[in-house]
């Protein structure tokens, strides 16, 4: 009689406990419903305002909605370690850069650990890794040991580096984990303006300041190249050029109307000064739809050596309008090693310039960077030094006077919205290695909420014909195994929100499977101790009989559905791990419901004597 | 209500006519899966996938047109039933770039008609790799987890029964996906994420299905003699019968429910757990238990099962 009133007990608590869970889920829907009841936008605002603490706290503790179903975006980001190991090298070579280019194809088709290729490569080769890495004593174990560290560091300071853009930017609950050795998950629910957030997060922002080489200089290495590519038969060399170049974009030619194709040029006799212009003033400009062909000349090796040493040519991250209204991206040719690099900016700031139009970007730097900054900008007055990043040029301005408090400017920037964003990156600092999106799902809130309604819509049904179906087939039992099936439902939300889980598409449909398999425990008690009544026993004895005898079948297939979902969860990705969560506390809801709710049910009907053996019908 | 009486079925008799129906079943799809592959999703082969949502009626070749002059290149799919068209592509990187090109074709050369873009995916090839290999790991470990289990519970000679009807049972689905894939339009059957987590569920059903069988077996085997072993596997399953088929229809029932409301990103998963589940039915009458008692007849043993204690 004692574990009669546990068991009441226990069904009394675990059901209290889900309605509580699942109670400010309600409220959220019953509050956001009443908040569109209103006719007008002042009364709804006027609502929320006197309602707030309700609205807010009801919303943090309601069923979280998952990315496809509320919309949003699902990155993977992989930090590029192969590019990681390559700062970390010394004395680089020409052997170095093809094992590294061997390395870097390998691990784009595979997931194994980029070390390891490394290794591999390495040995492969005959070289030891210290004569790049490292000490020169080191042994290749030790070096290994190193790089593993060095790229573990990078992942988690990536993984805070994007975490902080993220919050500037402001995403409401962005979750945001790493996943192996580089792979960095970031989910943002509700995100609209898509490009906006790829483009924050893709960005390294490395920031440098590079000192611009002289106009002259600039002239004879252009004429250098553009020798050098007559001599060497253009024809033959430019033309695979645009190829390789758009080779990323095959599907997306840059655009269909460009009346000439640079290829198109090669029997010219300038083929350099086909796609650039050279200005009196000695800046040297490129028009946008060569742009790209420009971009990919510059950084062919054999163009590169032509160039002073020390030096390289970049392109300017934003276009100046000409005077037909085109749009010409500037070129520069600047020294290789940076004066100063971002790590010394404290401060950012967005603003407009001195005209009140222009955004720009404040910056301010550290003790050590205004130092170094008052040096360097003292010893070049009169130069032109660049601002760099990411690899483009922002702005070369002209040093007028040594700067002794630090400040520096970034402009040329075309919107405040994207200052606003430089501002963010600047702020959150430089990824220790660059980063690339190599997967990316994005829902629009329409179709997430047909989602929802798909969801919906298939839960009720498969809800109304199993319920239907049970009663119709079991007649009084089957009410029993219909209330069974519905703390079941309530039991797997409220897990759910209980541990602020969130419940997507498969999560839904996980639910719609547990509906049809939960009723599966009852179905083998109620037909065994239909078995039991066959034989003649009383209702009493064939419900005990049947209860105790179905219990080893129960448990065997609810252990090994359970032991499947779990592996399901444990190497499953994104979506199917929320399957395989409501799957799993489907599972052991319904040997919860099962085995002690209907028990109780029947235990409670029998001593009230409303059960005959016709009740199983 | 009842739909069986008492039934008396001599399914241990015909096993060898399903032994050869599940053969025959088996080699189609092999024969399927070797010449005709399977139609791999962007989840395990890496690309883009961009869903377009027209606000009206439009034909795909029109769209296709549009976006050929456009020069994005690709293939172009109805999604689902309601204006909707799925496009794929080769991966890009920045999606971003392929999302304003298409919108940007769309807009221009289809006035009037406007469209959305609902939802892009773009899976990297390394990523595709990383999917492929977490998905057979999951699976294989999910069938040595079951292996364990029931060897415990049962005997080794059951366990190894139930997982080879698993198996049975995830190769015939898989061959039904090369024979029917790219068939159907409201159903592309693409093996992607959702499918292996269908057949993780299948995996589950199947032996949950064969463990009730065998449950009512090791309850009645315990001490009688090996000839005895034909009659009592006969009644065992005829006696779970009743269970089986009314689990296995509240299942389907559900998955059905899936199949035509849940839209077509769960559709694919709905097929393969739809078919899973009724060949798991029948293999776990007509391949594990019958399995068993061919290994217990060839090896004359008799059966020592663990962990009947109650009964």
């Amino acid at each position: 009689m004692k574990n009669k009133r546990l068991n009441l007990l226990l069904i009394a608590v675990v059901t209290f406990v889900a309605v509580w869970s699942l109670w400010p889920t309600w409220r959220d829907y019953s509050l956001s419903k009443q908040l569109n009841s209103f006719g007008s936008a002042q009364d709804s605002l006027k609502y929320a305002l006197s309602h707030r603490e309700d609205i807010e706290d009801a919303r943090k503790k309601s069923l979280k909605l998952g990315l496809d179903l509320k919309g949003g975006m699902h990155l993977v980001m992989e930090v590029d370690q192969v590019d990681l190991f390559e700062q970390k090298a010394w004395n680089k070579d020409a052997k170095f850069a093809t094992i590294m280019q061997v390395v870097r194809a390998k691990s784009a088709q595979s997931d194994a650990r980029v070390i390891d290729l490394l290794v591999t490569e390495f040995k492969n080769n005959n070289i030891r890794l210290s004569r790049y890495f490292y000490d020169i004593r080191n042994s290749d174990q030790e070096i290994v040991g190193k790089l593993e560290k060095e790229s573990d560091e990078a992942l988690s300071r990536a993984k805070e580096i994007i975490r902080n853009r993220i919050d500037q930017y402001g995403v409401a609950e962005p979750v945001i984990t790493t996943q192996g050795s580089r792979k960095i998950i970031i989910e943002l629910p509700g995100v609209s303006d898509e490009n906006r957030v790829r483009n924050l997060l893709k960005g390294t922002a490395k920031l440098e300041f590079r000192l611009l080489r002289e106009p002259e200089v600039m002239v004879r290495t252009l004429d250098r190249i553009n020798t050098y590519l007559v001599d060497n038969g253009v024809a033959a060399s430019m033309a695979p050029v645009p190829d390789s170049s758009a080779s990323a974009h095959a599907a997306l030619p840059q655009s269909g109307s460009t009346p000439s194709t640079p290829a198109n040029k090669s029997t010219s006799a300038k083929p350099l000064y086909d796609v650039i212009v050279v200005f009196q003033n000695g800046t040297v400009y490129t028009s946008e739809h060569t742009k790209e062909f420009v971009s990919t000349l510059l950084h062919r090796s054999d163009i590169q050596a032509l160039l002073p040493p020390d030096t390289e040519l970049l392109l300017a991250a934003k276009p100046d309008v000409g005077k037909n209204g085109e749009k010409l991206y500037s070129i520069y040719l600047v020294k290789k090693a940076p004066e100063l690099t971002g790590g010394v900016i404290t401060e950012a700031k967005a603003t407009f310039g001195s005209q009140g139009v222009q955004p720009e970007v404040l910056m301010s730097m550290n003790t050590e960077g205004t130092s170094k900054w008052a040096r360097i900008t003292g010893a070049n007055i009169g130069k032109r030094i660049a601002i760099v990043l990411d690899g483009a040029v922002y702005s070369a301005p002209v040093v007028q006077s040594k700067i002794p408090n630090g400040n520096s400017v970034i402009n040329g920037i075309e919107s405040l919205e994207e200052a606003k964003d430089l501002e963010i990156v600047l702020k959150a600092g430089a990824l220790p290695a660059p980063v690339r999106i190599t997967e990316e799902r994005s829902v629009g809130p329409s179709l997430g909420a047909d989602y929802i309604r798909a969801g919906m819509q298939s839960l009720a049904w498969a809800f109304c014909t199993v319920s239907i179906f049970m009663l119709v087939y079991y007649k009084k039992a089957g009410i029993a195994a219909d209330i069974a099936l519905v703390l079941n439902i309530l039991i797997v939300l409220s897990v759910l929100a209980g541990f602020n889980a969130s419940l997507s598409l498969p999560g839904i449909a996980g639910i719609v499977l547990t509906i049809g398999m939960a009723v599966d425990a009852n179905v083998l008690i109620y037909e065994r101790i239909r078995e039991e009544l066959a034989e003649g026993k009383s209702v009493v004895s064939a419900v005990t009989q049947g209860y105790d005898r179905a219990f080893s079948s129960i448990l065997d297939s609810h252990v090994t559905t359970l032991s499947a979902a779990f592996l399901l969860y444990t190497y499953g990705i994104g979506p199917i791990q929320g399957f395989a969560v409501t799957l799993m506390i489907g599972t052991s809801a319904s040997l919860f419901t099962a085995i002690v709710v209907t028990r109780e049910i029947f235990h409670l009907l029998l001593a009230k004597n409303l059960m005959s053996d016709k009740s199983f019908g | 209500m009842r739909i069986f009486q008492k039934t008396n079925f001599n399914f241990i008799r015909y096993r060898k006519i399903a032994y050869g129906f599940s053969i025959i079943l088996l080699l189609a799809g092999m024969g399927s899966l070797v010449f005709k592959g399977l139609n791999y999703g962007i989840d395990f082969r890496g690309g883009s996938e961009v869903v377009i949502r027209f606000d009206k009626n439009i034909d795909v070749g029109q769209i296709r047109l549009v976006l050929d002059a456009a020069g994005v290149s690709g293939t172009l799919k109805q999604y689902g039933m309601d204006r909707s068209f799925l496009f794929s592509t080769v991966f890009q990187g920045d999606s971003g770039q392929l999302k304003s090109l298409v919108s940007n074709a769309l807009n221009d050369r289809i006035k009037g008609n406007h469209h959305e873009i609902v939802r892009i995916d773009a899976v990297g090839p390394s990523i595709a790799s990383d999917l492929k290999w977490s998905a057979v790991k999951a699976l294989f470990a999910s069938l040595f987890a079951i292996l364990l289990y029931v060897g415990f519970r049962f005997e080794i000679k059951f366990a190894t029964a139930g997982v080879i009807a698993i198996f049975h049972d995830i190769l015939t689905v898989l061959g039904l996906f090369s024979i029917l894939g790219g068939l159907f339009t409201f159903m592309p059957l693409e093996m992607d994420q959702s499918i292996i987590a269908a057949f993780l569920t299948i995996a589950g059903y199947s032996i949950t299905d064969t463990v009730v069988v065998y449950d009512r077996i090791r309850e009645r085997i315990r001490g009688q003699k090996p000839s005895e072993y034909e009659r009592i596997f006969n009644e065992s399953m005829n006696q779970t019968l009743s269970r089986t088929i009314i689990t296995s229809g509240t299942v389907l029932l559900s998955v059905f429910v899936l199949f035509i409301f849940a839209g077509p990103a769960i559709r694919g998963f709905a097929f393969a757990v739809f078919t899973g589940i009724m060949i798991g039915t029948y293999s776990s009458i007509f391949v594990a238990a019958p399995l068993v008692y061919d290994w217990l007849r060839l090896t004359k043993s008799s059966v020592r099962l663990r962990g009947s204690k109650i009964s």
